[in-house]
């Protein structure tokens, strides 16, 4: 698993960058708007696309390079996020935790597009999707056109994941 | 003391932003939320608003919308555009069609307060 080939030789960026990119955009989102300092992991070697618990936000990506910004994590984490965001208890997956997700999504897809396009013109962001249950499986590009970094907080574990290639 | 209108479609975004403006200290009143750029001309025409923060990436009416048709109706009110789009060319455009600056999410108390001390 690692970038396109195409995306590196296009912007001149190794998977170990682009990793380094994802960190540091996720890093700043939770420590400015979630109130979280996290720790990083070594990127995955291999997709996770089944999912226990969770919810997962996804922002995609249209135009010169086509992709899918996300992150999953526990129900338990999510609920979490979305209190420190709120400033307020959230107990239930619901509304809230869909927005706080979707937005979290939208920040970190915006600083990748960033990466990508200095002008910003040449790649669009969706409106953010998530999707949350107890059991279930995401699919979508190549498995091996992604980088996918573990994030810890405390005894708390989540993934981001980008998949991305170069229409 | 000034009457703030925020234009974002996160609900928390929305609550984020108030937060902060609070939290940095900020001359500001009555904080009034739109979900898009139709609620948000709305909510212009019925109130009285003397800053305007919007997103960009929104459905219905995007931020870049918005700000053609304030503009468009003879409103002056400052616009500064909080978003995830930071690219130079869409800020360029913003900032033609009428927007006074733009910050960049995520962005932090200090920040706000620096970017819209001289606006408020």
């Amino acid at each position: 698993m690692n970038l396109n080939a195409a995306v590196r030789e296009a912007i001149h960026i190794s998977e170990d960058e682009m990793a380094r990119h994802v960190i540091k955009a996720t890093k700043e989102v939770f420590s400015t708007m979630v109130m979280m300092d996290l720790e990083d992991s070594f990127p995955l070697q291999e997709s996770v696309n089944h999912f226990h618990c969770s919810v997962s936000g996804m922002v995609g990506m249209a135009g010169t390079y086509t992709g899918i910004l996300s992150i999953h994590c526990p129900q338990s984490f999510a609920l979490r996020i979305t209190s420190n965001m709120l400033g307020m208890d959230v107990e239930e997956v619901g509304e809230d935790v869909n927005d706080a997700l979707g937005e979290i999504a939208n920040m970190l897809g915006g600083h990748v597009k960033m990466v990508l396009s200095k002008g910003g013109t040449d790649i669009n962001l969706s409106i953010p999707t998530v999707i949350s249950g107890e059991e279930y499986s995401i699919n979508a590009m190549a498995e091996s056109d992604c980088v996918v970094v573990p994030f810890t907080h405390e005894d708390e574990k989540f993934l981001v994941s980008l998949k991305l290639r170069k229409e | 003391m000034a009457n703030v209108l925020i234009v974002d479609d996160s609900s928390t975004m929305r609550k984020i932003i108030s937060r902060s403006l609070r939290q940095a200290g900020l001359a500001v009143d009555d904080i009034y939320e739109a979900g898009d750029g139709i609620e948000g001309l709305s909510v212009l025409g019925s109130k009285s608003v003397h800053l305007v923060l919007s997103d960009i990436n929104m459905p219905n009416m995007d931020g870049l919308e918005f700000i053609k048709q304030v503009r468009g109706n003879g409103n002056g009110v400052p616009i500064v555009m909080i978003t995830t789009e930071g690219g130079e060319d869409i800020i360029n455009e913003a900032i033609a069609s009428g927007a006074s600056a733009s910050i960049k999410k995520p962005f932090t108390p200090d920040q706000l307060n620096e970017k819209l001390g001289g606006l408020i």
